[in-house]
């Protein structure tokens, strides 16, 4: 259980980085942004996405620090990682490699959505929608195994 | 498959999580496995026989796959 130990402290390192990096953003949104670039949808998608991010980091961060404080909540979070019925469920619903490539479709929709909106609809909506049939295959899945 | 885990996890007077807890998985995939949804691994099989003690075939029913 030490080794897992030291997973969720690297994951909590891992996080804490991408809070700051979210809240670094977020400053640099609201006070540095050029008022023309603010206007557009996309901007607010952006802002709104990075403070998901972050928001999501935090609670993350506060469940794994309550984790390592009771070893009970550990055993258990190890045994749910490790337990071969959802790792099989997992597989079958395309975890992990769909939430990669959603994640790496929503980065690419926000990049190319600064030169062409179609294109950005068309990848959040595609991330979107795998995310969905994802799920409810998991969900499927979680009842008949 | 069929197996004797509620059986023997209720001869024990242990619950469902007790036991997930102590061979590593979660109290659903017990849940699961004791009403026949999901057919247990062999390391988990070994694992749950190891608990009671048992062997292997005194918990699963293997009957179904054999002819």
């Amino acid at each position: 259980m030490d080794r897992y130990k030291k997973v969720i402290k690297l994951r909590i390192l891992l996080l804490s980085i991408l809070v700051i990096f979210s809240v670094i953003l977020g400053i640099y949104d609201v006070f540095l942004t050029s008022p023309e670039v603010k206007e557009s949808d996309l901007f607010s998608f952006q802002c709104g996405s990075t403070s998901a991010l972050g928001l999501l980091g935090a609670i993350i961060i506060i469940r794994y620090r309550g984790m390592l404080r009771d070893e009970k909540k550990l055993k258990l979070q190890f045994n749910k990682e490790k337990d071969e019925r959802l790792k099989a469920i997992r597989a079958k619903a395309g975890m992990p490699i769909l939430l990669v490539t959603s994640v790496l479709m929503i980065i690419a929709g926000v990049i190319a959505g600064y030169f062409n909106a179609t294109i950005f609809v068309t990848l959040i909506i595609a991330a979107v929608g795998q995310m969905i049939i994802s799920g409810f295959v998991k969900m499927i899945y979680m009842r008949k195994m | 498959m069929k197996t004797k885990i509620a059986k023997l996890r209720k001869a024990k007077k242990l619950s469902q999580e007790e036991l997930a807890l102590a061979v590593g998985v979660t109290r659903q995939t017990i849940s699961s496995i004791e009403v026949g949804k999901y057919t247990a691994s062999l390391p988990l099989a070994f694992k749950i026989a190891h608990y009671f003690g048992l062997s292997i075939e005194e918990v699963f029913d293997f009957s179904e796959y054999v002819n």
